[in-house]
């Protein structure tokens, strides 16, 4: 996306710049940490006044946030949600659960470690991350899709095979299917 | 205080008409013990008989020490307000017990959860074999000796921990230049 001088090309700085203010979350809550979202969206922390809004349908969507613990049962309809989505496409782990399992480490039914399945372009840590932390997690977001380096659609496409085996340990009966991007 | 009129009543009625033994917990808390064949028996006298109509849980324990599984189905009556326990033991090896669903429909989702975390037959149970867990193949999850931390390392990926994380008392005496207090010196990491 950078030019021989080092730049981005205006064309790019114009997509990227409107891209980054229009993120259109898909409403989607995976375990506990669904519930801070509302109080992201409502008036005290107003996140629409970054662009940020909630998304229907996946194929509305640009970012897919994992709020909290994935149970393996989740994960299944998760990459399914995950793989109906449009470029660009992003994906916001949230909370400690998503980053190394949380208290939930040690559990045989959530997964720990959620960037073996999805590529992750953010990890908000916390448990629960508050408002704030979601919010400045999501201007963390907006930096890498202006500086174009927020391309993990194009990561998954290109690396299936490797998610698809960690995918497939888990989910042994595998009934999903098959797109051509 | 109270006189647990009520209470021992009530415990008197079931344990003389069953001859088992029971306790009164405290107030609005009964317990009885009784057989596994006995246990519909009991429940179905106490909910046509005394008015406990309401199953509010059905809970397995699992003692895997005494090779047994204790099966607790608490009940409620809305007149009396006492939580009625019916405790029974079955054997853990090939765990079978009678199914209830016939009583209170709502036993079954009880027992299906049972049947999926505990590997206990219940004949004559209707619904699908997969209740809470998808492709499961190992033995029943809630079972004491499934080793749940060995097959979270072995299926799931565990993310190495920081090298420089340190230990928050440590660093602050270190760099207040003050020593560790006594009673936190067993959980340091520094050994």
């Amino acid at each position: 996306m950078e030019n021989d001088k080092n730049s981005q090309k205006i064309v790019d700085y114009i997509q990227n710049f409107a891209r980054k203010h229009s993120i259109f979350v898909l409403a989607y809550g995976t375990g506990c940490g669904a519930i801070e979202i509302p109080a992201t969206m409502t008036s005290r922390y107003d996140a629409e006044r970054f662009g940020i809004r909630g998304a229907a349908t996946p194929r509305q969507a640009d970012v897919l946030l994992i709020t909290g613990y994935l149970s393996t049962k989740t994960l299944k309809r998760v990459i399914r949600v995950y793989e109906q989505m449009q470029e660009p496409k992003y994906v916001m782990g949230f909370g400690s659960c998503t980053i190394n399992g949380g208290m939930y480490y040690d559990s045989y039914n959530t997964i720990n470690g959620l960037d073996q399945y999805l590529p992750v372009d953010v990890y908000i840590n916390g448990c629960m991350p508050r408002p704030e932390a979601v919010i400045s997690g999501f201007v963390k977001l907006q930096e890498l899709i202006q500086q174009g380096k927020a391309e993990n659609g194009k990561k998954y496409r290109e690396n299936l095979e490797h998610y698809r085996t960690n995918q497939k340990k888990i989910i042994k009966n595998w009934r999903m299917p098959d797109y051509n991007w | 205080m109270n006189e647990l009129i009520n209470e021992n009543n009530l415990l008197k009625k079931v344990a003389t008409a069953y001859n088992i033994k029971g306790n009164v917990i405290r107030d609005r808390r009964v317990e009885v013990f009784a057989n596994k064949e006995l246990v519909s028996s009991i429940l179905l006298y106490a909910k046509l008989q005394l008015g406990y109509v309401h199953l509010a849980h059905i809970t397995c324990i699992d003692w895997i020490e005494e090779g047994d599984f204790e099966l607790v189905y608490t009940i409620w009556s809305p007149v009396e307000r006492i939580h009625l326990f019916v405790k029974t033991r079955i054997n853990r090896v090939n765990p079978e017990m009678e199914n209830i669903d016939g009583i209170w429909d709502q036993a079954n989702t009880y027992e299906r959860e049972m049947r999926e975390m505990f590997g206990i037959q219940f004949p004559g149970l209707i619904g699908e074999h997969e209740f809470i867990l998808e492709d499961w193949d190992q033995i029943p999850p809630m079972l004491k000796e499934f080793d749940t931390h060995k097959y979270a390392s072995e299926t799931f990926f565990t993310r190495p921990g920081r090298e420089d994380a340190q230990d928050v008392r440590e660093t602050l005496s270190k760099r207040s230049g003050t020593d560790v207090p006594d009673f936190a010196k067993k959980y340091s990491r520094e050994t």
